[in-house]
């Protein structure tokens, strides 16, 4: 069977189930357990349950501990401070946040054969952007408006986030793109730009279109993403730092040329230079955020005696500032530097995965998260204007848990990889070629 | 392709440290001044649990019950005790003791316990209490003395102790209506928000001859037997200086020019003291300086002595000029003649009691000795005869002797400032009581009668 497709993991070795995702989803429902006593008695039954559920994974499985060890429970940390902190804000939206991980969990272990063939997704190259265009056309006819923004389908009761599927297509779409092309693209001298050009016009046709249309739709923090991916898998793939530095360039001219046209994005950049200079109106939120984060100061005020209530769209937008008022400075550090472990621990997947398609997809999951935690972080702490980007795992929002979780079991499968390069016994289906598909140059 | 991986890794770890560090700044470096801005809704809640303010005899002033601050004292006390509000922020005690007073639920809520499941019922009150040294019986007194219409205020002191009893202006408000009031209040020519009776200034007239005549009797320039002569008029350095309705007293004793209060006669002392004696005894009575309390006090206004003319002098003696004082002033100077020449430092505070902390108590202080206990005696002597059978027999009580003095000051702006300072029972005072009406006329006519209203009632509550 395994014959078919060199390129194929051996599904015997395979794990049948998904437990990374069932271990987030467990510490996900005790947290939710952990809230729903209101009369205060702490649940101490719910951590034997967690207890005992987990020796029982450890003695069930039967597969060698081939896979990364740490991805898991930094993300079952994120999302159990995630349903803490949204149940806080919203308890019924917490409930649904744990729905949300339940859905994620469904897909994925619905569709854990087809993610580990994730190999064969390289060969259909322009498939994700025929995919991501057809979602960008239905959105301008059918999205439904949120503040001036047109992001969502609406499906009765509950909306979905096409964006963060695009997201995902696009660092596939790119990873395909540089496995093939990265190694020709890294060879070429700055001066030659006609050659570069001739290599790399599709995919700067489709980044810039894909940047473009969500600039239109003013959803300018997910644009600065996917630039930050686009840059980071660019770099990694070609060496070509000039190439990362224009592109940079023309970001920054293309957003202050927005930003002179729309009033929209004017304004979010003022809040940004003096959140206080409007403090009735656009500056609310953000003058609110600053509250949050003064009161919570070093060490807090405690879980649900602080006030993150009175920032507006908290659970969505500002999590984080939730965080920094009831957890304080010790709190919002050790949530960042569980972003930070995680970002990490994907490139070191990246570093060590078994192919060039695998490593520039790790390259491009572990850029995701980081540059969605630097932009929304970033924002509200107040180093960028504030945008609607979703803080990963924990910011309420059901496209983007559902996306994160595909994308961290992606992440989890490629260290399989590395499993397979180091041992001696690696899987002879699965040839070793040389990392970037050049002679390493430094 | 895994160097360049290790340098986006690179990136990515520096750009989380200026996270990290932006975050620090902000939860830490700026955090006061964030916290100092104004519209922090956290604020809003401070009344839910926020800490007492009890009079001296445990009578709560501001009390929280519930959401709403509840200052059962009212208008007496509304611009002194102030007010703490989720729109409007706090003032006076209400500001200067919000460290004491706001709950710290959330300074207190890092126990572990608390990190799991909610608390338990209302947040408990982990906020201080403070005892004051105010009497709401004696504010309610002064306040009911106090004609509706007028402005001005009235202070009452304990001369012993320096402990302020009652401080109570007009206008005023009800810092319990303050919402349904505030944009009458704060747009009002007439600030009823301002504390007249310590942040207020005026030209304290002829009080300030109490002062003036403490200088020359315990400077030794003169005894009360020296005389002195009024035609009614005084020329000096190009002015000629009149005493009021241009009254002439003749050849009178020091003890008589007080009592029948001369301008003439007081505006030769002063020149015959001279500028630097008469500066000496302001800065024992510790005119122009900060009295310390707690809550906003302005500064007496007095001219730099070097600029002091002889015609300013002697204005400056019978209380006119450039002098301007404020009612505190006044009324530390009448229970600095009543406490034998010793000046005790005006207090508020009598108790902090803070949650796991021993309470502080505030212990009377001695602020100045300015004059002895004789010039003292003396000059409560020529206030009981001010009482007994001139300007001020207004304020006279039945079987308590009453000592004081009239001022009437009069200013730019309109009618004189009437004004009146008086301690009883003369001879062991145990209160001192500064009136002022502005724009009203004679001190002896307009203020002594409240001033006396003030006395009759607060005597028996005050042993």
């Amino acid at each position: 069977m395994a014959s078919e497709s060199g390129a194929l993991i051996d599904a015997r070795r395979a794990p049948r189930f998904p437990y990374p995702v069932l271990v987030v989803v467990v510490i996900a429902l005790v947290a939710c357990g952990l809230l729903l006593p209101l009369d205060g008695a702490f649940p101490w039954w719910l951590l034997a349950l967690l207890g005992v559920g987990f020796i029982a994974w450890n003695v069930s499985v039967r597969e060698p501990m081939s896979y990364d060890s740490a991805l898991i429970p930094v993300v079952a940390a994120l999302c159990f401070i995630g349903i803490l902190t949204v149940s806080r804000l919203d308890l019924a939206l917490g409930v649904r946040q744990g729905a949300f991980m339940l859905v994620g969990l469904a897909i994925v272990i619905a569709g854990q054969r087809f993610f580990l063939q994730y190999r064969r997704l390289e060969k259909v190259t322009y498939s994700w952007v025929l995919l991501s265009l057809l979602l960008f056309v239905l959105l301008a006819l059918f999205g439904t408006e949120v503040n001036g923004a047109r992001l969502w389908f609406r499906f009765g009761s509950f909306t979905v986030q096409p964006v963060e599927a695009i997201k995902l297509f696009m660092v596939f779409f790119m990873a395909a793109y540089l496995s093939r092309y990265g190694a020709a693209l890294a060879v070429l001298p700055a001066r030659a730009v006609g050659k570069t050009l001739r290599l790399l016009w599709p995919l700067l046709l489709v980044w810039g279109m894909a940047i473009a249309s969500l600039g239109l739709q003013r959803d300018f923090g997910m644009a600065g993403l996917f630039l930050g991916i686009f840059l980071a898998m660019l770099y990694a793939a070609s060496k070509r730092l000039d190439l990362v530095i224009v592109s940079a360039l023309i970001f920054v001219f293309g957003a202050w040329l927005l930003a002179q046209s729309f009033p929209y994005v004017g304004a979010r950049i003022s809040v940004w230079l003096d959140p206080w200079s409007d403090p009735l109106g656009r500056g609310y939120q953000a003058e609110q955020s600053y509250f949050s984060m003064a009161a919570g100061g070093l060490f807090g005020t405690g879980y649900h005696l602080g006030h993150p209530g009175f920032i507006p769209e908290a659970a969505t937008d500002y999590p984080f500032a939730a965080i920094a008022e009831e957890f304080g400075l010790v709190g919002g550090l050790a949530v960042v530097a569980l972003y930070g472990a995680l970002v990490i621990r994907g490139l070191r997947i990246a570093f060590f995965a078994a192919d060039t398609f695998s490593s520039l997809l790790a390259v491009g999951f572990a850029a995701t998260l980081g540059i969605q935690v630097a932009i929304i972080v970033g924002g509200v702490v107040g180093l960028f204007p504030l945008t609607g980007i979703t803080l990963p795992f924990i910011s309420y929002g059901g496209s983007s848990i559902v996306a994160n979780l595909i994308m961290l079991n992606l992440l989890w499968l490629f260290s399989r990889g590395e499993q397979a390069q180091n041992s001696a016994d690696a899987n002879p289906l699965s040839p070793p070629e040389p990392i970037g598909g050049l002679p390493q140059t430094g | 392709m895994r160097h360049r991986i290790q340098n986006v890794a690179i990136v990515f770890a520096c750009i989380f440290l200026v996270l990290a560090a932006q975050e620090a700044r902000v939860q830490i470096v700026q955090r006061q001044a964030i916290l100092d801005r104004p519209g922090d809704p956290r604020r809003a809640q401070s009344a839910q649990g926020r800490g007492t303010l009890l009079d001296a005899t445990g009578v709560p002033l501001a009390r929280s019950a519930g959401a709403r601050r509840v200052y059962s004292a009212g208008p007496a006390l509304a611009q002194l005790v102030g007010y703490s509000s989720p729109i409007y922020g706090e003032s006076g005690l209400e500001a200067a003791l919000d460290s004491v007073l706001a709950p710290r639920s959330q300074d207190e809520a890092t126990d572990l316990a608390s990190l799991f499941g909610r608390p338990e019922g209302k947040p408990q009150s982990r906020s201080g209490e403070v005892v004051l040294t105010l009497r709401r019986d004696i504010a309610e007194v002064v306040d009911q003395a106090l004609p509706s219409q007028v402005h001005g205020a009235a202070l009452v002191l304990d001369p012993r102790t320096g402990a302020i009893l009652a401080a109570v202006n007009r206008p005023t408000f009800d810092p319990n209506k303050l919402v349904a009031e505030w944009g009458k209040l704060h747009n009002r020519a007439d600030a009823p928000l301002l504390d007249r009776s310590l942040d207020g200034l005026y030209p304290p007239g002829s009080t300030f001859k109490m002062v003036t005549a403490s200088a020359a009797i315990d400077s030794g320039t003169f005894t009360v037997d020296n005389t002195f002569h009024d035609p009614g008029y005084y020329n000096i350095g190009g002015f000629t200086l009149h005493n009021a309705e241009h009254e002439a007293t003749g050849t009178q004793t020091l003890t008589g020019a007080f009592a029948l209060s001369s301008n003439v006669d007081f505006a030769q002392i002063g020149v015959a003291m001279g500028v630097d004696t008469f500066y000496d005894y302001l800065s024992r009575f510790q005119v122009g300086e900060n009295a310390g309390l707690a809550v906003s006090v302005a500064k007496d206004n007095l001219p730099p002595a070097p600029t002091v003319s002889d015609s300013e002098l002697a204005q400056m003696a019978f209380g006119q000029g450039s002098l301007a004082v404020t009612p505190l002033r006044m009324a530390l100077v009448g229970a600095t003649i009543a406490n034998h020449g010793v000046m005790m430092r005006p207090m508020l505070v009598k108790e902090i009691r803070e949650p796991g902390r021993p309470a502080l108590r505030t212990v009377p202080v001695v602020w100045a000795r300015p004059i002895s206990g004789q010039t003292a005696d003396t000059m409560r002597d020529l206030m009981i005869a001010v009482v007994r059978y001139r300007t001020g027999t207004a304020v006279r009580l039945p079987n308590v002797t009453v000592a004081g003095k009239t001022g009437t000051a009069t200013h730019p702006g309109g009618a004189p400032d009437a004004w009146f300072v008086c301690f009883a029972p003369a001879e062991a005072p145990r209160l001192v009581v500064a009136v002022v009406i502005e724009d009203a006329g004679y001190g002896g006519a307009v203020s002594a009668p409240i001033a006396r209203a003030i006395l009759a009632a607060s005597l028996s509550l005050y042993q």
